[in-house]
C-alpha cells in the first residue's frame, strides 16, 4: 500500500470519527435535498395537495429523528470510499450523454419519494418498535437510537441491495447494435455507461454479501439472499419491450380460477402457475411488484426481527408489514401520474402500473395501443392512455387497491406495542395515501 | 463400517496406491490412476479422473439449483448457459482436490459429510465464476466465448445482467445453507474482490513503478481470490487449523496468479499460432499485462501507449509487435513458473496421498496449457 493511500486512509477514518460523533452535515445535505425534491413536487401537483393533510416530508424527518440518524447509503462513509470516489468521476464523463445511468443516479438522490433512504428507516423504525429479546448483550445495542449496531447494518444493506437493483436496471440493451455488427466505437460511450452501471451494482451489491456475511447469521443471509433473487426474476415477467420495460399482459390471457396469492417469504416462485397470474389485473399487479420490492422488505422487516430474537410468529408478521407498506407504497407511486390532468409532453408511466391494468380489464381494446409498445414503448401513445384511464374506474380500484394494503400494514402495527416508532411508522402510512 | 475400516487402513498402510475404491462406483477411477507396478512418483495424476466422482454431476447439479429458484425460463436459461458443462471447471476440481487432500491430511480420510459440503463449496466457486462471466460479457461486449456465441449476443443485455445477479444469490443461498460464518465471509469477500479488480482495470494512470504492483493486485481480485478463498473454504470445513488453512490459501493464491500470467501470456501467443494474425484480445481493451510491461522495460516507446490504453491507430500492432521482439513473453513464463513452484512447495507440506500429488501435478497442466 503507498503511503499517499494510508494517509488517505487515515484522513478519511478522521472524518467518518467525526462523522459519527455528528452528523449535522449529513443533515444538512438531506435537507437541502429534499428541499429541492419537494419544490419541485409542488409545482407539478399544487393543485392536487390540500391542506390538511399528513405531510410526507415531516413524517419522514420526524421518523429520522426517532431512530438517530438517516442510514443511507449517501451518507458520508460511501462517498468517501475510492470505487464510489471512481464511479462519481466516470459518472461525469457520461455527462452529456444520454445514457440512462445519470437519471438513475439523479433519481436515487432527488426523488423524495422513492428513494432508497427511506427503505432503510423503514426497516430502523420496525427494528426500534419491535425492540428485542432481553438477552441481547448491551455491546450488542446503539442505546441512543434503541436499535441493534447489527439492525442498522441490515438496513444499509437492504438499501445497497435495492440501489444496486435499481442501477443495474438502468442499464441499456446493446443486444441490437451488437447484431448489426456496426462499429461499436461509434456508440463508446453507451458501452461506457453501461460498464459504469454494472460495476456501481456490482459494487454494491458485492459490498451488501460481505456486510450481511459480517453479520453472522446463516438464516438471514438465506431470506436476504432470497430477495435478491426475487429482484432478478421480477425483470422476467411478461412481455418486455427491446429495453426490457415491462408491458401488461393481454387480458384476454385472464383465467378465472382460485389461486392463493400469497407469496410464501422464503420459497421460490417455481410452483406457481403463471397462466393464473398474467392478464389478472390485481394478481398480475401483485405478483410483479411483491418481486420488485415487497419481498426485500418484507424479508428485510422480517430479518431485522430475527436478529432481535423475536419468536418465529413475530418475524412472519415483520415480513407481512414490510410486503404490503411496500404494495401500497408502489400503488401510492403508480397514482402519481393520474393526479396530472394532462401528462406533459415526454413524460411516460409505468405501463404496468395499477391503474393501467385495472382499466385493461375494464376495457381489454386499451390493449391495441398497448399492443404498439412491443418493439419499444416510445411508440405507444402515452397521453392517449393516460386519458382514457383517467376516465376509467382504475383509479378509483387502485385507491381501493392501497387502501387494502395501506390497512393490512397497520393491521400488523397494531400488534405492536405503542411507542414513538410505531406512531411514526404509522404517520407514514398515512402520509403515504395522501401522495 | 468394516468397509470404511478396510480402506482406512489401506490408505494409511499403502501409500503407493493412488486411489483406492471406497465404494464400487469409484472402481472406474482407480483403473485409470493406478499402475500396476512403480512407485507413485513415476506416473502423473489427472485430477478429472481421481475427481470423477466428485465432478461428474457438478454442472448437473448447479442446473438444478437454478432451475429451482424461479419458473422464468428465459431467466434459466440465460443463468445456465455456462453451466453447459464445456468448461474446464478448474475452480471446482481444485476445489476438491485440496478438500480431499487436507481431509485426508487431517483425518486419513474423507468423510462423506465434509466431502459433501466441500462439494458445494466447488459448485459455488464456480457460480461465482461464470456470474462473473456473464457480467463481463456485457461490459466487454464479447462475440464469443468458449466457442458459442457469448450470452450478451443472444439475450437482452439488461435480462443478462439480471441474470448474472440471479446466479450469485442463487450462490448466496447455497453458501447460507453450509452454516458457516467462515466459510460465508471468505466467499463475500471474493465479491468484493472481483468488483475491485474489474474497477482497477478501467484506469491506468499509475506510474511505471507502480504499475507492476497494480497488475499483481488487479490479478489476484480478479483471478487468484475465488480460487484461493475457494480452498481456504474447503479447508476450513473440513476443521483444519490456522496454518493448515493459510497454506490452502497462499496454493491457491499461487496457482490463481500463475494460471492469469499463463492466460495473459496465451493472449500474444495462441492468437498467432492459431489463427495467423495478432488478435491480442487484451491490448485491444485497453488493457497492459505483464507480457507489455516486461516488454516496457525494454522499450520505453510503449509507455505513452499503455498510458492512452493503445487508443491510437496502429498502437495494438506495434505494441504486439515489440512484446515479440523483447523478453516479455519468456520472463511471463518465468514468473508463471516461480509462482508454481511455490505452490507445489506448499502442496508438499501435506501428507502424501493421491489428491496431494494431484496438487503438485496439476501445475503442468497449468503451465503447459494451450488455451
Amino acid at each position: 500500500m503507498s503511503l499517499s493511500r494510508l494517509c488517505y486512509l487515515r484522513a478519511s477514518n478522521q472524518i467518518l470519527k467525526y462523522l459519527s460523533t455528528s452528523t449535522s452535515l449529513e443533515k444538512n445535505v438531506f435537507n437541502i435535498a429534499r428541499t429541492i425534491t419537494s419544490t419541485s413536487q409542488s409545482n407539478a401537483q399544487s393543485a392536487a395537495k390540500a391542506v390538511h393533510k399528513p405531510d410526507w416530508n415531516r413524517a419522514v424527518s420526524e421518523a429520522e429523528k426517532i431512530v438517530g440518524y438517516p442510514t443511507s447509503f449517501l451518507s458520508l462513509r460511501w462517498l468517501l470510499s475510492d470505487e464510489i470516489a471512481n464511479v462519481a468521476l466516470h459518472l461525469r464523463k457520461l455527462v452529456g450523454s444520454n445514457h440512462p445511468l445519470l437519471k438513475t443516479a439523479k433519481n436515487l438522490i432527488y426523488d423524495g419519494k422513492s428513494n432508497m433512504q427511506a427503505w432503510g428507516l423503514i426497516v430502523l423504525l420496525v427494528s426500534k418498535a419491535a425492540g428485542h429479546a432481553p438477552d441481547i448483550p448491551e455491546m450488542e445495542q446503539d442505546k441512543s437510537a434503541g436499535v441493534l449496531h447489527s439492525q442498522r447494518a441490515l438496513a444499509e444493506v437492504t438499501e445497497m441491495i435495492r440501489t444496486s437493483h435499481l442501477i443495474h436496471q438502468g442499464l441499456v440493451n446493446l443486444q441490437t447494435l451488437a447484431n448489426s455488427g456496426n462499429e461499436l466505437s461509434a456508440d463508446s460511450e453507451m458501452i461506457f455507461g453501461n460498464k459504469i452501471a454494472l460495476l456501481g451494482g456490482d459494487y454494491l451489491l458485492g459490498n451488501a454479501c460481505l456486510q450481511l456475511a459480517g453479520l453472522r447469521n446463516q438464516e438471514l443471509i438465506e431470506l436476504i439472499s432470497s430477495a435478491v433473487r426475487d429482484l432478478a426474476e421480477s425483470n422476467f415477467i411478461g412481455d418486455r419491450d427491446e429495453q426490457n420495460n415491462a408491458l401488461p399482459s393481454d387480458p384476454a390471457m385472464k383465467i378465472n380460477a382460485t389461486f392463493d396469492e400469497n407469496l410464501d417469504e422464503l420459497s421460490s416462485t417455481r410452483g406457481i402457475d403463471m397462466s393464473l397470474v398474467l392478464g389478472h389485473p390485481e394478481r398480475e399487479w401483485s405478483f410483479r411488484h411483491t418481486l420488485s420490492s415487497g419481498s426485500l422488505l418484507g424479508k428485510s422487516c422480517q430479518g431485522t426481527l430475527k436478529l432481535a430474537g423475536q419468536p418465529i410468529t413475530f418475524q412472519k408478521q415483520g415480513y407481512l408489514f414490510g410486503k404490503h407498506l411496500a404494495l401500497a407504497w408502489q400503488a401510492s407511486m403508480d397514482l402519481e401520474p393520474f393526479r396530472m390532468s394532462e401528462i406533459p409532453h415526454n413524460v411516460s408511466f409505468s405501463l404496468v402500473s395499477a391503474p393501467v391494468l385495472y382499466h385493461l380489464d375494464y376495457d381489454p381494446s386499451l390493449y391495441n395501443e398497448i399492443k404498439k409498445g412491443f418493439h419499444s414503448v416510445e411508440n405507444i401513445d402515452y397521453g392517449k392512455i393516460h386519458e382514457v384511464v383517467r376516465n376509467g374506474p382504475g383509479i378509483d380500484q387502485t385507491k381501493e387497491l392501497q387502501r387494502k394494503h395501506s390497512q393490512a400494514a397497520m393491521t400488523v402495527l397494531d400488534k405492536f406495542p405503542a411507542t414513538d416508532a410505531r406512531t411514526a411508522l404509522q404517520n407514514i402510512i398515512l402520509a403515504m395515501q395522501c401522495l | 463400517m468394516k468397509c470404511l475400516v478396510f480402506y482406512l487402513y489401506l490408505q494409511a498402510t499403502c501409500t503407493s496406491s493412488a486411489a483406492i475404491s471406497q465404494n464400487s462406483t469409484r472402481d472406474y477411477s482407480s483403473v485409470h490412476t493406478q499402475q500396476p507396478a512403480g512407485p507413485i512418483r513415476e506416473y502423473k495424476i489427472d485430477p478429472y479422473i481421481l475427481l470423477e466422482d466428485e465432478l461428474k454431476y457438478v454442472f448437473e447439479d448447479i442446473r438444478q439449483e437454478l432451475h429451482q429458484g424461479t419458473n422464468q425460463q428465459e431467466l434459466i436459461q440465460i443463468a445456465e448457459y455456462y453451466f453447459d458443462g464445456q468448461g474446464k471447471a478448474l475452480r471446482p476440481m481444485v476445489t476438491m482436490l485440496m478438500g480431499k487432500a487436507i481431509n485426508y491430511h487431517m483425518h486419513r480420510e474423507n468423510s462423506p459429510q465434509i466431502v459433501n459440503a466441500q462439494r458445494k463449496i466447488a459448485m459455488i466457486a464456480e457460480m461465482i465464476h461464470s456470474a462473473s462471466l456473464i457480467h463481463d460479457d456485457v461490459i466487454d461486449q464479447s462475440f464469443s466465448r468458449r466457442g458459442k456465441p457469448s450470452v450478451n449476443v443472444i439475450w437482452n443485455h439488461k435480462k443478462v445482467t439480471q441474470a448474472g445477479d440471479y446466479v450469485l444469490a442463487i450462490a448466496s443461498i447455497m453458501l447460507s445453507r453450509l452454516k458457516h460464518d467462515e466459510v460465508t465471509l471468505m466467499l463475500s469477500q471474493v465479491l468484493n474482490d472481483l468488483v475491485q479488480g474489474e474497477f482497477m482495470q478501467l484506469g491506468a494512470k499509475e506510474t511505471e513503478n507502480e504499475r507492476f504492483s497494480h497488475y499483481f493486485t488487479k490479478t489476484y481480485r480478479k483471478t487468484a481470490s475465488l480460487i484461493a478463498n475457494s480452498l481456504k473454504a474447503a479447508a476450513t470445513i473440513s476443521g483444519a487449523d490456522a496454518p493448515l488453512v493459510e497454506t490452502a490459501f497462499q496454493y491457491g493464491k499461487n496457482l490463481g496468479l500463475a494460471f492469469q500470467f499463463v492466460d495473459d501470456l496465451l493472449d500474444f501467443v495462441s492468437s498467432s499460432e492459431t489463427m495467423g494474425k495478432p488478435a491480442a484480445a487484451d491490448l485491444k481493451l485497453g488493457l497492459a499485462t505483464a507480457p507489455v510491461l516486461f516488454a516496457c522495460e525494454k522499450y520505453p516507446e510503449l509507455n505513452p501507449m499503455i498510458m492512452r490504453r493503445f487508443k491510437e491507430p496502429g498502437d495494438v500492432e506495434k505494441a504486439y509487435e515489440l512484446v515479440h521482439k523483447s523478453q516479455g513473453l519468456e520472463q511471463t513464463r518465468f514468473l508463471a513458473r516461480k509462482h508454481c513452484l511455490e505452490a507445489i512447495k506448499l502442496a508438499n507440506k501435506l501428507a502424501e496421498s493421491p489428491y496431494q500429488k494431484g496438487l503438485t501435478d496439476i501445475m503442468d497442466l497449468v503451465l503447459n496449457r494451450m488455451k
